[in-house]
C-alpha cells in the first residue's frame, strides 16, 4: 500500500492536483467572505446580536456545498482518468498491484489533498473574518467541527467518485454526478431537514454547523447515528468495491 | 523439448459466444513463437489469460511449468514480460517518469532500466511527455515496461502495430536477439509476413481455434500446393477424367500428393498425352494460412 501511494504521488506530477485545490479553496474563501466587505455587515462586527461569524460560516456552507462536490468529481476523475487512457490499470496488475489497490492509493492522496484544501479554506475564512475586524468572541469549536464534518462527506463522496471513474471510461459522467450533486447539496439548504439524509449529497447540509430559526442563528448539527450510518456504509461500500475490483477480469471499466 | 506455455482445452465463452475454444498450446523454451489469426479470432483474450488478466471458462495455463491463475500470477509475472493491446504509458509523463514508476513498481534497479531502455534505442526521447510520442516511440517505451524486469518469457500483442517499416525491423531483430539470448518470446500479429520472418515456431488461430501450430516447414507439408501440368494438349488430358482446370500453360490440379503425381504422370505417358513440365506451385505463407483459417480475411 505504501508504495502504491508513493506512486499515486508520483503520477500526480502535471495533473494539476494542487492547483485544482488552490483555486478552489481562493474561490470559496473569495465567495464566502464577499459579504465581509459590506456596510451592512461591518456594522454588526461588535455586535454579538449580529452574529457575524455565523453569518460568515452558513455562507461558508454554501459556498462549500455548491463546490465541494465538483471538486471531488474532477480530482477523482483526472486521477484515474490516466489509469483509463494508458493502460495503467494493466500495468500495475501485472506488477501486482490490483485495480481495487491503486483506488485505495488514490483515495489516500487525493484525501491527503482535500484535507489540506479544507483546512486552509477554514482556516483562511476565519483569519479573514479577524483581519476585517469581527470583535465577537469567534466560534472556534464549532468551525473546527464543520471542517471535520466538511471532510469526512468529501472523503465519503471521494470513495464513491474514485469508485465510478474506474468503472465508466467516460469521465464526463462522474463529473456530470458532481454537478448534479452539487445542486442537490445546495437546495437541501432550503428544503426540509430529512431530505438531506435522502442522497449522500444532502449530507453537505446536513452538516451545517448553523441554520435559520426566527431570523436567528442557531447551532445545529447533523443526527448523529445518520451521519455515523452514512459515514460508515460509504467507507464499507468502497473497501468493498476495491475487493471486487481487484478480483474481476482484466481492466475495472 | 521444454515448454515455457503449455494450455490444455483452454477456452473462454461470453454469454452463448466462444472466444476461444478448446485450445492446446505448446510454447517451446527459447524461440520466437508467432501467433498468427485474424483480428478477432481470439489472440489477445488468450494472451490475456496465459496473463491471467482474465479467467478461463474452462481449461488450464501453464506458464514455466506452474499452474498459472489469479493466485500464482503475483509469483510468475516477475519473469514474464508482456504488452497487451495499446502500449502503457501515462501521456502527462514523460517517458523518464514512466520509467521510474515501473522501477518502483517492480523494485528495479537503475541498471535494469537503463538497459531496456538502450535496448529499445528509445535514449534521446526520454524527456518528452509521452503524449508527444509517435505510436512507434509508444511502443518502444511499452517495450522497454516490458524488457526492464528482465523476462524469460515475453508476451507481445501485436507490437509492431503502428510501427513504420524501419521500426518493424528493428523490432524484429530486437526479439530474435531477445530469443538467442534464451529469452522465450510469444508475439501475436495479423500480419503473416511480419511474423513469418522472425518466428521459428507458429501457431495459428481461426474463430477461436487453433488450427496449426509448428514450424513454417510443418505448416507447408501440412497443406498439398497444386500441381501445373505443362502441357499444349490439356484437352487430352481433361479427356482421362482429371479435375483439373485449364490455364495457359496447360493445366492445374489441386489436392495431388507425391504418389498421385507419379501416378498421373505414368497415365499420361501411357495415353501419350505429351508432358512438357510438371512442378508444384510455390504457395505463399499467405495463401497456406488462408486455407486454414477458411479465409476469414487478414485486415
Amino acid at each position: 500500500m505504501r508504495m502504491a501511494v508513493g506512486l499515486e504521488v508520483h503520477k500526480t506530477r502535471r495533473l494539476r492536483v494542487w492547483v485544482l485545490c488552490l483555486v478552489m479553496t481562493v474561490a470559496v474563501v473569495a465567495l464566502s467572505g464577499m459579504n465581509l466587505f459590506s456596510e451592512s455587515a461591518r456594522e454588526g462586527f461588535a455586535d454579538p446580536a449580529a452574529q457575524p461569524w455565523e453569518s460568515l460560516l452558513l455562507n461558508q456552507v454554501m459556498i462549500s456545498a455548491m463546490t465541494s462536490p465538483v471538486l471531488v468529481a474532477v480530482l477523482a476523475g483526472r486521477q484515474v482518468d490516466i489509469e483509463h487512457q494508458s493502460q495503467g490499470w494493466f500495468l500495475a496488475r501485472m506488477s501486482g498491484l490490483g485495480p481495487g489497490l491503486l483506488c485505495r492509493a488514490k483515495a489516500v492522496v487525493l484525501g491527503l489533498a482535500l484535507t489540506l484544501t479544507v483546512v486552509a479554506q477554514c482556516v483562511l475564512l476565519f483569519l479573514a473574518g479577524l483581519v476585517v475586524g469581527i470583535e465577537v468572541a469567534p466560534p472556534v469549536a464549532l468551525w473546527a467541527r464543520y471542517g471535520l464534518f466538511l471532510l469526512l462527506v468529501n472523503l465519503a463522496l471521494l470513495g464513491l467518485h474514485l469508485w465510478l471513474a474506474a468503472r465508466v471510461d467516460n469521465q464526463l459522467v462522474g463529473l456530470g454526478v458532481g454537478l448534479l450533486g452539487a445542486f442537490y447539496a445546495v437546495y437541501a439548504l432550503l428544503m426540509p431537514t430529512w431530505a438531506a439524509y435522502v442522497l449522500p449529497w444532502g449530507y453537505y447540509a446536513a452538516i451545517s454547523p448553523v441554520a435559520m430559526a426566527d431570523d436567528q442563528l442557531i447551532e445545529s448539527m447533523p443526527i448523529p447515528w445518520a451521519f455515523a450510518l452514512f459515514l460508515c456504509a460509504a467507507a464499507a461500500l468502497f473497501l468493498g468495491a476495491c475487493r471486487y475490483l481487484d478480483r474481476a477480469e482484466g481492466g475495472p471499466a | 523439448m521444454n515448454h515455457v506455455i503449455t494450455t490444455e482445452g483452454l477456452t473462454k465463452t461470453y454469454g452463448s459466444r466462444t472466444v476461444v475454444d478448446s485450445l492446446d498450446l505448446r510454447v517451446p523454451e527459447g524461440c520466437v513463437y508467432g501467433f498468427l489469426g485474424p483480428n478477432g479470432s481470439g489472440k489477445s483474450t488468450t494472451m490475456k489469460m496465459l496473463l491471467s488478466l482474465v479467467r478461463p471458462t474452462r481449461g488450464e495455463v501453464s506458464v514455466f511449468g506452474r499452474p498459472m491463475d489469479h493466485r500464482t500470477r503475483h509469483e510468475l509475472s516477475p519473469r514474464i514480460g508482456s504488452l497487451i493491446e495499446s502500449p502503457p504509458g501515462y501521456g502527462h509523463l514523460t517517458g523518464r517518469e514512466n520509467m521510474a514508476i515501473v522501477r518502483r513498481m517492480l523494485d528495479l534497479t537503475d541498471r535494469q532500466v537503463e538497459r531496456a531502455v538502450a535496448t529499445v534505442r528509445l535514449g534521446d526521447h526520454m524527456d518528452k511527455p509521452v503524449r508527444a510520442y509517435s505510436l512507434g516511440m509508444k511502443q518502444r517505451l511499452g517495450i522497454a515496461m516490458a524488457l526492464a524486469r528482465e523476462p524469460r518469457l515475453l508476451i507481445l500483442d501485436e507490437p509492431t502495430n503502428g510501427l513504420d517499416p524501419a521500426g518493424i525491423e528493428e523490432i524484429r531483430d530486437l526479439l530474435k536477439s531477445l530469443a538467442g539470448e534464451g529469452v522465450t518470446v510469444m508475439v501475436s500479429s495479423h500480419l503473416l509476413d511480419e511474423v513469418d520472418r522472425m518466428a521459428s515456431v507458429l501457431g495459428i488461430l481461426g474463430r477461436g481455434r487453433l488450427v496449426f501450430q509448428g514450424t513454417r516447414a510443418e505448416l507447408f507439408d501440412r497443406s498439398t500446393p497444386d500441381l501445373i501440368l505443362q502441357t499444349f494438349e490439356p484437352e487430352r488430358a481433361l479427356a482421362l477424367g482429371l479435375s483439373a482446370s485449364p490455364i495457359d500453360e496447360g493445366l492445374r490440379l489441386p489436392g495431388l500428393g507425391d504418389d498421385d503425381a507419379a501416378a498421373l504422370v505414368r497415365r499420361l505417358v501411357r495415353h501419350d498425352v505429351p508432358v512438357h513440365g510438371l512442378y508444384r506451385v510455390r504457395r505463399s505463407l499467405e495463401e497456406v494460412f488462408m486455407d486454414l483459417t477458411g479465409r476469414e480475411g487478414l485486415s
